[in-house]
């Protein structure tokens, strides 16, 4: 095209939309010239003055109308009237309170939804590095396509891309270690370091606080060992010390001088508290072998992730070459830094999260849209005057759109605000309840990306909640002009409302039954019994130093080393803290109770002899014979340590913590469920795994194992689970399985007692890790936390469903009776009787709620009933269908089946007040 | 555009033709809208007679496709009118537009003498 003449082009475009009246006047000058001619070609022929100017208009037509119609054949004609729209818009905000605030809430709350699912979606699907070219910062990794797994140890590799690769700069690695800092004499406290390259320094070009950060010199195996303090552990540990530089610390057992501390909110490589260089002799290893280590870079200046993937395939097939034994099934491949980091980044988590929203969205916008159309049909003289004065159909349907964009933004605005504080407030805590620790990119508050997402939904909702209604009331607006005349109303609510209405009744049926649930399992987890005193017990769960990976000689025999010390360094804290006088026991436990204890299938002796256990999948419904149990592993001292004698049988002993001792006591679950009252004590179990076998997988058969006591129900089970748990105890030495928990009964407040516990632990052995200190009674307050938010979320939506169910049914029946008065005036005149005048107009909105509450409680029913948990492979049908909870449901629709038609009362004493001389001649 | 007898009623503009119609008469040179009236009233022997007020919707969506620009300049008396002009695009535009009316028109014949 002429560039001059696309020039003028938008010129003239970009002027019709900003200078409207401008060119609004050089459209009326034009057709005032046209006029003016005409008239003096009238002249000419002979007529009149009045005469030429009047037949000119004539034979021109309606001028205000051509004039309409040139302006709606600019571009974007519609956009200037838009200003006029909003403004109109925002005046019925204010002249219908009701549904501005009922409408307008609900968006609200739906946008709300929408965007803390898609931030929360986003972070962790689509997650960014907050870092100058983050998006070219890799990860270089190795699969092993043989089992599908990722490889960890793959130092090997690392030191040959070191040399060889070109199209990744700064390549670095890093290993996690959870290491005991030693800040104060007798303070052992884990931290999380990330054992680094100095490149790490590169690829985050941030400037240390304090000092400096590692050096490529620090990595040098003879170099002397040296730390990088991160900000909170500085402030923490260390009270912010401004000399804490030239300090020496210890980190387990070797002593390192602090050189540096970072900014706050450094935490690369994913969210460590310190970093130590990653040394030159750790990377001396055999193909496979050594330390997991991450391997990360950034890529060089012009080259792409696919180059740097073919550039480590190649190496990868060179290494497979060399090394055919080890390397034949592992392929390196380059992906970003920060994929595969979090757990849930699956279809589900994508699509199926947001598209929940959306609906709801949907749903909510659809019962708002009913809103407008009831206030349109109230309207509706006005829009057929409209009409009649040359407003076309999309002139009027862009008004209301308008109406719904004002309402929408408003509520947008509520909602992103509201979505802020809530990311802010609940947003991180909410996450690390599911997912556990953050890595730093994780910055959970309201993104830009949200925003134009909110913008996105506020144009949806708009579209549903103005756009459809006006096109219903637009439809076929010229017939209705002419009923209008004809003095009957030509609107109707149809099918369409008629659905939504009986699908927002049943909703608001339905949801309940959500909130039952979620209510049952918040006061399961609550009243879940302990069986003993836990608000008087201390816990605490004691790692030993980090194991070596891989099945290497190196490996075990590091292990093994790990382990020798771990177990009698146990039990020499026993001695110490049991010496305290405020201790009165000391215990160990692998699952502490009240926590979730996995499910075990078992078989007893009997079930052998007659087959039973074959039929294992009967056993998972709490139908005959009942073979799940849930296991926990204790030291010998656990049931005194928690004063729960011994009901039938003996304890265990010490002698029983031998591997082979093939001895269990159960509780009076298992006693009452699986024995069915039977006295277990000489019955001899074993576990049991059939879903392997009916893979076809061959397991050498478990050992049986003798039941030798029972002891009461002392919090065994999943807490949120319906049902008894059958708890069976194993014997264990303290420590031989890694990780467990230690138990501390005190006579004063459990929690005072932490740093003492503390220096005990690091008098005992600096390499103890102690974590996760709380009272027993607090084992279930993050599941308790996470249930309470659903509950509110849950009760919200059901709140925003039932006010608008009543809202959508008022309206209607509003409408109908405004609709009708001229029918209800004549009936009144011809006789008929109150009672016929509330049957006749009640009779829709009846069955419509009576259509609304039965589809909900048979949907709450469903969900009550078909609720189904599943765990390792274990499913478990959790429904809570019982006598109380049908008679809530019921009693619940006959509520809102009562307040649906209470929403029915000022419509019907409007219609019983309809004076029939008054109606006709209203019409 | 068939030329009907001088002696008879002035027909409409069918439907759908009237930015044909202008184009034709805006390549004979620019003009304002009361002369493309004008014009196509007198190329038709005053046969057709064009609804003056569809005429100005009629320029806005021709000037909006790029076909015809438009400026404001003096008449011969002096009296400030908006004139329209055929762009390229424009004249390519009716030599497709007259060819689709021909093939339009003949078939409609072919239809009318079978």
């Amino acid at each position: 095209m002429d560039p001059t003449l696309w020039t003028r082009r938008w010129t003239r475009r970009l002027r019709a939309l900003f200078q409207t009246h401008a060119v609004d006047a050089e459209l009326d000058e034009e057709l005032a010239f046209h006029l003016d001619m005409a008239a003096q070609q009238n002249l000419r022929q002979g007529m009149t003055p009045d005469e030429a100017k009047r037949q000119a208009t004539l034979a021109f037509g309606a001028v205000r109308k051509h004039r309409e119609e040139t302006r709606e054949a600019r571009w974007l004609s519609w956009f200037p009237d838009l200003s006029l729209d909003v403004r109109l818009g925002a005046r019925m905000l204010v002249k219908y309170p009701g549904i501005t605030a009922i409408g307008g809430f609900a968006m609200a709350f739906a946008i709300w939804v929408g965007c803390i699912t898609f931030e929360m979606v986003n972070l962790i699907v689509n997650p960014s590095l907050p870092l100058p070219d983050g998006d070219r910062i890799v990860k270089i990794g190795v699969m092993n396509v043989q089992e599908s797994s990722e490889e960890s140890q793959i130092l090997h590799e690392y030191t040959a891309w070191r040399s060889a690769l070109r199209t990744v700069t700064d390549l670095g690695a890093y290993r996690d270690q959870t290491l005991n800092l030693i800040a104060r004499a007798g303070d052992a406290r884990p931290i999380e370091v990330a054992q680094m390259s100095a490149s790490g320094f590169s690829i985050v070009p941030e400037p240390p606080l304090l000092g400096r950060t590692l050096l490529a010199d620090d990595e040098h195996s003879g170099a002397p060992p040296v730390i990088v303090l991160g900000h909170e552990v500085w402030q923490t540990r260390f009270n912010g010390d401004p000399d804490v530089v030239g300090r020496s610390v210890q980190l387990d057992e070797v002593f390192a001088t602090v050189v540096g501390v970072m900014p706050e909110g450094f935490e690369f490589p994913v969210a460590h508290d310190a970093w130590t260089p990653l040394r030159t002799d750790v990377l001396e290893q055999t193909p496979g072998a050594g330390p997991a280590v991450t391997v990360f870079g950034r890529l060089a200046p012009e080259a792409s992730i696919e180059a740097a993937q073919a550039e480590v395939e190649l190496i990868g097939q060179r290494m497979t070459a060399e090394l055919p034994t080890t390397h034949e099934h592992r392929r390196p491949r380059v992906v970003p830094y920060t994929a595969d980091v979090m757990p849930g980044d699956d279809l589900l988590m994508s699509i199926g999260i947001p598209a929940f929203a959306v609906m709801l969205l949907v749903l909510v916008c659809s019962n708002v849209a009913l809103l407008m159309f009831a206030r349109a049909a109230t309207r509706e003289g006005e829009l057929i005057v409209r009409s009649a004065l040359g407003a076309s159909r999309r002139r009027i349907v862009i008004q209301m759109f308008a109406e719904a964009l004002v309402l929408g933004a408003v509520a947008a605005l509520v909602g992103l605000v509201a979505a802020d504080i809530a990311l802010r407030q609940l947003g991180a805590p909410f996450l690390e309840a599911n997912v556990g620790e953050l890595p730093f990119w994780f910055d959970v508050r309201l993104s830009p990306l949200t925003v134009l997402y909110a913008i996105g939904l506020t144009v949806l909702a708009s579209v549903i909640a103005g756009v459809l209604p006006a096109l219903k009331v637009t439809r076929g607006i010229s017939d209705n002009l002419r009923q209008a005349a004809a003095g009957a109303g030509g609107l109707k609510f149809g099918g369409v409302w008629t659905a939504v209405i009986i699908t927002q009744v049943a909703f608001t049926t339905a949801f309940p039954a959500v909130l039952l649930l979620e209510q049952q399992l918040l006061s399961r987890v609550n009243n879940f019994e302990a069986g003993f005193p836990a608000e008087q017990y201390l816990a605490v769960l004691i790692e030993p130093e980090d194991a070596a990976f891989g099945s290497d000689s190196q490996s075990v025999a590091a292990r093994q080393a790990i382990s020798d010390r771990f177990v009698p360094a146990l039990e020499r804290l026993r001695q110490r803290v049991l010496s305290h006088p405020e201790v009165i026991g000391v215990t160990f436990v692998d699952m502490l109770p009240r926590d979730n204890h996995p499910d075990r299938l078992i078989q007893l002796d009997e079930d052998v002899a007659t087959s039973v256990a074959r039929t294992a999948q009967a056993s998972m419904d709490s139908t005959e014979p009942f073979r799940l149990v849930q296991r926990a592993y204790i030291d010998a001292a656990y049931f005194d340590v928690l004063q729960a004698p011994i009901l039938s049988g003996r304890n265990f002993q010490p002698s029983d913590l031998i591997a082979d001792a093939r001895v269990v006591i159960v509780d009076q679950g298992f006693v009452d469920q699986v024995m069915r009252g039977r006295s277990p004590v000489g019955q001899r179990i074993r576990y049991h795994n059939p879903w392997a076998e009916a893979r076809g997988e061959v397991l050498p058969p478990e050992p049986w194992l003798e039941v030798i006591g029972v002891v009461k129900e002392l919090g065994m089970g999943t807490p949120s689970e319906s049902g008894r748990a059958a708890g069976v105890y194993m014997p264990i030495m303290p420590g031989v399985q890694g990780p467990i928990n230690m138990m501390v009964h005190l006579r004063s407040d459990p929690l005072q007692f932490i740093s003492q516990l503390r220096t005990a632990a690091t008098l005992v052995d600096p390499t103890l890790r102690l974590s996760e200190f709380k009272r027993v009674d607090q084992v279930t307050d993050v599941l308790a936390w996470v249930l309470r938010l659903w509950l509110k979320l849950t009760a919200v939506l059901s709140a925003i469903a039932l006010v608008l169910s009543l809202a959508g049914i008022f309206a209607v029946m509003s409408f109908t009776v405004s609709r009708r008065k001229r029918e209800i005036g004549i009936r009144v005149a011809l006789g008929a009787n109150a009672r016929q005048v509330v049957l006749s107009i009640f009779r829709r909105p009846l069955t419509q709620v009576s259509l609304g509450v039965a589809a909900g409680a048979v949907l709450g029913f469903a969900f009550l009933w078909r609720m189904v948990s599943c765990q390792d492979n274990v499913c478990v049908e959790t429904g809570i269908v019982s006598v109380t909870n049908v008679a809530l449901l019921v009693v619940y629709g006959v509520f809102v089946f009562g307040v649906c038609l209470l929403a029915c009362v000022v419509p019907t004493r409007r219609a019983l007040s309809v004076q029939p001389m008054e109606a006709l001649r209203a019409e | 555009m068939t030329p009907a007898k001088p002696s008879s009623a002035p027909s409409d503009v069918i439907r759908g033709t009237l930015e044909l119609l202008i184009l034709k008469a805006l390549s004979l040179e620019p003009m304002h809208g009361w002369a493309i009236t004008q014009r196509l009233e007198q190329l038709s022997r005053e046969a057709l007679r064009v609804g003056q007020g569809s005429l100005y919707p009629a320029l806005q969506r021709l000037e909006e496709k790029g076909w015809v620009d438009s400026e404001w300049r003096a008449t011969e008396q002096n009296r400030r009118a908006k004139y329209y002009e055929l762009t390229r695009a424009g004249r390519r535009a009716l030599g497709q537009e007259a060819e689709t009316w021909r093939r339009y028109v003949d078939m409609v014949e072919l239809i009318l003498h079978t």
